[in-house]
């Protein structure tokens, strides 16, 4: 199975920790989902750099593949990713937090290039997924389409109703990637509304399911260059993820869903980031 | 008041040959359907283009975003269900996935008014068009005969941007030639008259008219317009009419809180001075019935109808 080397590992890890202190530069006006953010960061990364067939040139050229973010909220993760990618121009991400800014706390696709579609009611995003895969089908297109959704955004009613009808519409064009953090806005998700056991509820809905490490780069490769896992049944990929990974004073924690920093402690934030960015570093390869 | 030449039409027959000839038109066409393919309007649809057609059953959230979906990657989405699934269950989605993002998704919300009398207050809603005329970006159509109802279609489609086509049951009488052409954000003006301006919808254009011809027999001279367009609302129409008979009457088989009563009293109460009358379902729960005996109740047939307005014009 192909492997990223050593150089792209490198790059790929150097690039997520310098988007995580870019989200936490955006955060310093005030308030953001930095949790979901840093937890879903390394696979967005993954896919805009490996697996979409995209041209930040042209963001709405008819053949490319689809990013649809579900959990809306985790938008700074995508700004940083665009903004990485050339979608925009980086100065962009600045204005987060401010008046009619186009990079609001969810998605909007009408004022910024790269959003697929806006979103940030949970349980949206997997049924206009599915809508596009149809159409691709329809118009024998191969383009594919992702979505990351929540697994404390799963408890929503729509997310299953979608689940069942892109089995039922044979969607092997679609993958699922639910970012397992276990948070969600008042606690464990476990706790207020057990959304377990992915694997087998997916499975029993006829998609074909693998789990991963939401923060190996080279698991999220592999696995994301490989869909469909079967002809014919949609994919889904439970990746288990750290909410707020990389910012070790606030990982795994529900405080940081949403964070209403101050500056001072912004700063702080970029030390800690940067130092966790070294010691990974140094073990990479 | 029928003669020998009265002409009357099942709605959904109308949409659904004009589905088949605006998909043979128009190949971006896609029909999705919950559970409604063969009834609903969309069976000839399927059954012409069997691969333009998707089957979600019953799950309209889903469906809802699906449309978007399919609409936001170039087709033109029709949409059906009963008004209460079609309107309300997945009212986010109409928001936030069709109106939000003003895709071509065209929501067909069948049995609207007191179509299904019968079946009870869960299926027989009088608020929809309250409920979806709140929403920025959708139009909303509430056609009153055949030919309407097929230029409904056909026009929603070519509009780039969400419609609410509400969708009879009941037969409706013919008003129109086969000609007719629909223009979106226009009411028609079907009658002239001076004494008092009565606007009118769907079911209640044919009986508005029949009240007018009573009421020229007492000597009252009655304007008709129907409203068609229920939004964007023609509100010069309503101005230009309601400027020579200084008192206007809504007349319409749905709440009087927010619907064409309400969105003529919008455009009254800011830009031009009238008396108003609202006719149709006071802010409650519906009693249960067929038709006819509700469009009774409620006051909604033509002499009731003609009765308020005389009352009205005497007060």
């Amino acid at each position: 199975m192909q492997r990223l080397s050593k150089k792209e590992l490198l790059a790929l890890h150097q690039k997520s920790y310098a988007m995580r202190t870019d989200i936490l530069k955006m955060m310093r006006f005030g308030e953001g989902h930095i949790g979901g953010a840093f937890s879903s960061l390394d696979i967005i990364t993954v896919l805009y750099n490996k697996i979409l067939r995209h041209d930040p040139r042209k963001p709405k050229w008819e053949d490319r593949d689809r990013f649809i973010l579900s959990a809306g909220h985790k938008c700074l993760a995508l700004y940083a990713v665009l903004a990485d990618q050339g979608y925009f121009d980086k100065e962009i991400l600045w204005t987060y937090n401010t008046l009619d800014t186009r990079v609001p706390m969810h998605p909007d696709e009408k004022v910024l290039p790269g959003i697929e579609f806006p979103t940030g009611s949970l349980g949206h995003g997997l049924p206009v997924a599915n809508g596009m895969a149809l159409a691709g089908k329809l118009d024998q297109k191969d383009y594919r389409v992702f979505v990351v959704l929540g697994d404390g955004e799963c408890a929503e009613g729509s997310i299953w109703e979608a689940v069942m009808a892109a089995s039922h519409h044979k969607l092997d064009n679609v993958t699922a990637i639910v970012d397992r953090n276990g948070l969600q806005v008042n606690g464990r998700t476990a706790d207020i509304m057990d959304t377990s056991p992915f694997e087998k509820k997916f499975e029993a809905f006829g998609w074909a399911v693998k789990t991963i490490n939401g923060h190996d780069f080279n698991a999220i490769y592999q696995t994301l260059r490989n869909v469909p896992f079967e002809k014919e049944k949609p994919s889904a990929v439970i990746a288990d993820t750290i909410k707020c990974k990389g910012l070790d004073f606030a990982e795994d924690q529900f405080d940081y869903h949403h964070w209403h920093c101050e500056p001072e402690k912004i700063d702080e934030a970029i030390v800690c980031v940067d130092r966790k960015k070294r010691e990974e570093g140094a073990n990479i390869g | 008041m029928d003669n020998q030449n009265t002409v009357y039409e099942n709605p959904r027959k109308i949409i659904a040959d004009a589905l088949v000839d605006l998909g043979r038109q128009d190949e971006r066409v896609v029909y999705v359907s919950c559970d409604s393919s063969l009834g609903a309007a969309g069976g000839p649809f399927n059954q012409t283009f069997p691969k333009r057609h998707f089957e979600f059953g019953i799950q309209e959230q889903n469906a809802m975003g699906e449309a978007a979906g399919l609409a936001a990657s170039g087709k033109i989405s029709f949409i059906a269900a009963y008004v209460p699934f079609a309107a309300f269950r997945c009212f986010e989605q109409i928001r936030d996935d069709v109106c939000k993002t003003r895709l071509n998704v065209n929501i067909m919300g069948n049995n609207c008014g007191f179509s299904v009398g019968p079946l009870g207050p869960t299926h027989v809603v009088v608020e929809d068009v309250g409920v979806i005329g709140s929403v920025p970006n959708i139009t909303i159509l509430s056609p009153a005969d055949g030919p309407q109802y097929r230029e409904a279609v056909f026009k929603a489609a070519q509009l780039d941007g969400p419609v609410y086509l509400r969708v009879h049951r009941q037969k409706a009488r013919r008003i129109y030639e086969d000609d007719y052409r629909l223009t979106i954000g226009k009411g028609d003006l079907l009658l002239e008259g001076s004494d008092v301006t009565v606007v009118a919808a769907s079911t209640m254009v044919a009986n508005a008219l029949d009240a007018a011809r009573m009421l020229k027999t007492k000597g009252i001279g009655a304007e008709v317009i129907n409203m068609a367009t229920l939004k964007p609302i023609d509100s010069q129409l309503i101005l230009a009419s309601s400027a020579k008979t200084k008192k206007v009457v809504t007349v319409e088989e749905h709440s009087t809180v927010n619907g064409l009563g309400s969105a003529v009293a919008n455009v009254l109460a800011t830009q031009g001075p009238a008396l108003l009358k609202k006719i149709g379902i006071d802010d409650h729960f519906a009693v249960v019935g067929e038709w006819a005996q509700l469009i009774d109740y409620y006051g909604l047939t033509p002499e009731k109808i003609a009765q308020s307005i005389e009352n009205f014009l005497n007060t």
